[in-house]
């Protein structure tokens, strides 16, 4: 079993508004997996099914094979999107706190804690309350929190929101640290580059059902289809009559050819050598923000 | 599960108990609570000492009398009383020699002047003149004084034998006297009143004040958004139940500290040193004390969890008001009551309403200080009183696990009752 979390026909409604539909995905253990969709297409209510904060109408939650339960949730590292702390608390004791109450001894839950702010060049706040704080440094102690019990499965809603560029690359940094240790990162957002820079795998919500869901390699590769990206010396329209050609639209300086299903590419490019010299042949890569639009609009298609 | 509710009792507590607000109100709160204890007994002792008295008799014949009365009235006085009266001649002005009399008083030769109308007994007023006109004791025996030798005088001119007058109006006054539980008696001035009085409203003000802590806290958390990472690992119910823990205990920290600072006034000597010797505190019994944590603890646990409740299902304390003033009601109800108690702390009525649960705290124990109230009664109210915090705890903590997650709208009644029916 290499899947850490996985969710089964997980469903829940509200009176007559459905918030997740039959969803089921299964998170493989050591990656980073991007939980992803619009406003409100039923991401958070997912995450507080698997949190247990709120229960599911039907379908089922496993965590390493097992049913989740109040004990083995506490595997999980869980940053909420709607982030909060006790402000009138001390910084160290904020920390402590969180590692008591999962489970750490308060000795060790400061040990650990005041080597992190360390880490984040927090300790000089260590006695500060916690209103005294920025936001972004609020965020990080946030997350300090969240992995002090060092859980194997994090869940972080929104991590980077509110943090500069380069508290993002420290906690970009820090989460392909863990996930080279072995943790399970999921991470739910909207920011798409990140997804495209962290994550191997992901699943995509809209309108409470799951739309698109896989490796990322995988759903680019469906996406980008038999399409090429060609620059060579040759017009559009002389291209557009080769064989097997489907499509041909200018994309910078470069065309993008869509070329028929099952059409070998070295065919022509064979061609293409033939008309003159190229300079570049490479498959078409849709980033994942066009791969996003083009999912949800057609799932929107599709239901009317 | 204990080691995570405990971290949450231990932080409930710790962040309380470290405020200046909590050791201001432990310091403030015995400063007026010594005021309203010593000050009558205070007011009871200053009646001693001793007192020179001018007499100006304007009618001659009053001197004697007035002074063998005050005499005798102070012969069977166990307090150290004693009032000297000087006669003083009215010479040809009585004005004159009145305004005389007072500079004197002005000059603390005389404590004041009491002066007798010629026209005594049949008209006019006898006059007393002091600058310290609230030396209760000295007043009353001046006053009682006087009168019975005006009244004598008026039956003995209506023919009366002297000796006959003195048995037909001797008066004989009230000796209070407290029964206890095992038939004992003892001497109470009102003191017993005093206690009840201020231990219930200790009990009030400590439950409204520890119960409004506790919806505070919940809409903190709600409000700062901090409930969804900490209800992820510690359940809500115990979440709930550690903060009641944790505030009650600071309740009860508030209470120890208290006193200590009692018993360390009370300490022989202690009194002395701060300038307040010839003061005898009313004893507090231990039975009493215990009574007083026991009925605290349960009171706070009972309202505490309404508030707790209150503080889940709305966003903001206004918004809560309305709830909140509700519960507070129950609270302030016993309050509205306690003049029936008081007149028979074990009439029918003041048996059942001290039997209700959210009138118990106060109630019973006002009972209970004020005459000796059966033990099964005491028994049913204590069960009465968990079954109602059991009861009120199961509802509560349907309403608090989905109230702490939502924002927004404001529910009604029947918002709520939803809420526990599908919790």
């Amino acid at each position: 079993m290499d899947a850490i979390l996985e969710l089964q026909h997980l469903s829940k409604r509200y009176g007559d508004h459905v918030a997740v539909d039959d969803l089921s995905f299964a998170v493989p253990q050591a990656s980073i997996f991007g939980l992803l969709g619009p406003n409100g297409a039923g991401k958070t209510t997912t995450i507080r099914m698997v949190m247990r904060i709120i229960a599911s109408d039907s379908g089922t939650v496993l965590l390493n094979g097992e049913p989740v339960d109040d004990d083995r949730r506490r595997i999980i590292g869980y940053l909420p999107e709607e982030r909060g702390l006790y402000k009138k608390m001390k910084v160290l004791e904020h920390l402590v706190y969180l590692g008591t109450i999962r489970g750490l001894r308060p000795g060790e839950a400061k040990k650990r804690a005041s080597a992190w702010l360390e880490r984040f060049e927090l300790d000089e706040w260590a006695t500060h309350k916690v209103e005294d704080l920025s936001k972004g440094m609020q965020q990080k102690l946030q997350l300090i929190g969240t992995i002090l019990h060092r859980p194997p499965l994090l869940i972080l809603d929104e991590p980077f929101s509110g943090l500069d560029p380069i508290n993002t690359r420290q906690i970009k940094d820090l989460l392909l640290e863990m996930v080279a240790e072995g943790v399970t990162v999921v991470l739910s957002t909207h920011v798409l580059p990140q997804v495209d820079e962290l994550c191997t795998s992901i699943c995509l919500i809209n309108r409470a059902r799951p739309i698109l869901y896989g490796s990322l390699d995988e759903i680019r590769a469906d996406y980008g289809g038999n399409t090429w990206r060609v620059n060579s010396g040759i017009e559009v329209n002389d291209l557009g009559a080769l064989p097997g050609v489907i499509s041909v639209h200018p994309l910078r300086k470069d065309l993008l050819v869509e070329l028929e299903n099952g059409y070998e590419p070295r065919e022509l490019l064979r061609r293409l050598l033939e008309c003159g010299h190229v300079e570049t042949f490479t498959r078409f890569v849709p980033d994942l923000e066009n791969i996003f639009i083009r999912a949800v609009e057609e799932d929107h298609d599709h239901a009317e | 599960m204990l080691s995570r509710i405990f971290a949450v009792i231990r932080r409930e507590y710790l962040e309380r108990v470290r405020t200046k607000a909590f050791w201001i109100s432990t310091l403030v709160v015995p400063f007026f609570l010594g005021a309203v204890m010593i000050l009558p007994a205070y007011l009871a002792a200053r009646g001693g000492g001793e007192f020179r008295v001018a007499v100006l008799d304007l009618s001659g014949r009053f001197f004697d009398p007035i002074r063998d009365e005050v005499d005798r009235l102070l012969s069977g006085d166990d307090e150290k009383l004693t009032v000297t009266l000087v006669r003083q001649n009215p010479g040809t002005d009585p004005r004159a020699t009145r305004e005389r009399l007072k500079n004197e008083v002005q000059n603390k030769n005389f404590e004041g002047v009491l002066v007798i109308p010629a026209t005594m007994p049949d008209e006019g007023q006898p006059e007393y003149v002091a600058p310290n006109v609230a030396a209760f004791k000295l007043l009353n025996v001046l006053e009682r004084s006087v009168n019975s030798v005006m009244v004598a005088d008026r039956l003995t001119g209506a023919g009366l034998d002297p000796d006959q007058v003195r048995e037909l109006t001797h008066r004989v006054g009230l000796k209070t006297l407290k029964l206890g539980k095992g038939g004992e008696e003892t001497r109470d001035q009102g003191q017993s009143f005093m206690l009840a009085y201020v231990f219930m409203m200790i009990i009030y003000v400590t439950v409204l004040m520890y119960g409004i802590y506790v919806m505070r806290g919940v809409l903190e958390e709600k409000s700062s958004h901090v409930i969804e990472v900490i209800i992820s690992t510690v359940k809500p119910f115990e979440l709930m139940l550690g903060k009641i823990l944790g505030i009650g205990a600071v309740g009860l920290t508030q209470f120890l500290i208290w006193a200590a600072l009692m018993a360390a006034i009370s300490a022989p000597g202690a009194a002395a040193a701060v300038g307040i010797s010839g003061i005898e505190l009313p004893a507090v019994p231990a039975q009493l004390l215990v009574f007083f944590v026991v009925y605290f603890v349960l009171g706070f646990l009972l309202y505490g969890t309404l508030y707790a409740g209150i503080g889940a299902a709305f966003d903001t304390e206004q918004e809560a008001q309305n709830f909140q003033g509700i519960v507070t009601m129950f609270l302030i109800v016993p309050l509205v009551l306690m003049m029936q108690i008081l007149n028979q702390p074990d009439g029918t009525l003041s048996v059942v309403l001290s039997l209700i649960p959210f009138f118990t705290p106060m109630l019973m124990f006002l009972r209970m200080t004020l005459a000796p109230v059966p033990i099964w009664q005491v028994a049913a109210s204590v069960v009465l009183m968990v079954g109602a915090i059991l009861a009120c705890t199961w509802i509560v903590a349907k309403i608090y696990r989905v109230g702490i997650l939502m924002h927004g709208s404001k529910p009604k009644l029947k918002d709520l009752a939803r809420w526990v029916k599908e919790a």
